[in-house]
């Protein structure tokens, strides 16, 4: 059975990129050490694909075609879209699809009763995906990559146990559909606490976010999935901070293990509280998870 | 203000949806808004609250933030720390009473 070598989650906000130089000293620090931390522990996994989870932020569809699920299945995923270049303020990327594995998930979710949608063409990427490929050196790494967008903020949106339960679904379907010596990557990219495009914009819920971090690493997902309620994260940043439903994916296909953070900050130009998670996937871990 | 307005149907979306996916529109609309809005179906409320740039007004109309967020990019500028510092700062002026910010 193919193995999850390696699980993290960290924010996507597009400032990490444009806006980090011009950040104070303390908070650079903060983002430098979670992500090259999290970019040399996917190196040492030598991970064979990287399937990242990460809100669609009304990126690809309409409103009244809203997919709640969109696999990338394109040999190749170039970003950022054109309109978010100037917004981020990243440079263009080229990361190397597995249109193989990308196949496989869809069928797989498929015939585990979670409806996905899938498409060949390219998406397209804002910071959702370009902030991690970039910080995480996912493009420089040769790393095939599988995106895997999901509706974070349009109701009805799947909440914490649904999206536990399509992580679920998904570590069965790496673990059982997914060829016997493959190395898989997992990533959750979004949060922590943000309000886009809301009245409280700049608004960022530190303790919300401190508490986030605390229990996502604690490997208690009875309680996260108790207490993690959308109604929890709107109130932590309407519209933004449920993004962290692509960490709760995750944390379905891994069960309950320990991670560990690389220390959490603030910033009002990022407009987004900042901190990642990575999880211990050494062999010797137990393997639960909640019900 | 969260998602608690926000009416799926308004045909907002889509207009902001295209603006963002079509250089072109973008284009048509800095030079012709008027001809570009002609081709949605706008409640009347809808289009005035667009006209002057009233955003509380379109969230009440159930205009989705994150949409709201990129119309106000759209229409005062979409570059990190420049243009969209002030696209921000007009929508959260907006939303906090003031309306138009036109």
């Amino acid at each position: 059975m193919a193995e999850i070598v390696y699980a993290a989650g960290a924010p996507h906000a597009p400032g990490l990129i444009g806006l980090l130089e011009a950040a104070p000293a303390d908070v650079k620090d903060v983002v430098i050490n979670t992500y090259r931390s999290l970019a040399d522990a996917m190196a040492s996994a030598k991970a064979d694909v990287l399937i990242v989870f990460a809100n669609d932020h009304l990126a690809n569809s309409r409103v009244r075609t809203y997919p709640d699920f969109l696999i990338g299945m394109a040999a190749e995923h170039r970003g950022p879209y054109e309109w978010f270049k100037p917004w981020i303020g990243c440079e263009d990327y080229t990361v190397k699809g597995s249109p193989e594995v990308a196949a496989a998930l869809f069928d797989g979710m498929t015939k585990r009763g979670i409806r996905m949608f899938a498409q060949t063409e390219n998406l397209k990427f804002d910071d959702n995906i370009s902030v991690p490929v970039l910080l995480t050196n996912v493009a420089g790494s040769g790393i095939p990559m599988v995106p895997v967008l999901q509706n974070c903020t349009v109701p009805p949106i799947p909440d914490q146990r649904r999206c536990y339960e399509v992580g679920k679904a998904l570590g069965d379907f790496i673990r059982d559909d997914l060829p016997a010596d493959m190395r898989v990557a997992l990533l959750g990219s979004g949060g922590l606490s943000h309000e886009p495009g809301g009245a409280r914009y700049y608004f960022i819920d530190e303790e919300f976010d401190r508490w986030f971090l605390d229990l996502v690493a604690s490997g208690d997902h009875e309680r996260l999935l108790d207490e993690l309620t959308l109604e929890k994260m709107e109130a932590a940043g309407s519209g933004g901070t449920a993004e962290l439903l692509a960490w709760v994916v995750v944390l379905g296909a891994i069960g309950s293990k320990p991670g560990k953070s690389f220390g959490y900050t603030v910033h009002k130009d990022f407009k987004c509280g900042v901190g990642g998670v990575l999880w211990d996937m050494s062999p010797n871990m137990p393997k639960s998870r909640a019900a | 203000m969260g998602l608690e307005k926000f009416k799926a149907s308004l045909a907002t979306h889509d207009l902001i949806q295209d603006l963002k996916w079509s250089p072109e529109l973008r284009e048509e609309f800095a030079a012709n808004e008027a001809a570009v809005l002609d081709r949605y179906p706008l409640r009347k409320d809808e289009r005035r609250a667009i006209e002057t740039r009233n955003f509380l007004a379109l969230y009440d109309l159930g205009l989705h933030p994150y949409l709201g967020g990129q119309f106000a990019r759209l229409i005062f500028g979409n570059e990190a720390g420049k243009g969209a510092t002030v696209a921000v700062n007009k929508l959260v002026e907006s939303l906090q009473g003031k309306g138009s910010v036109a």
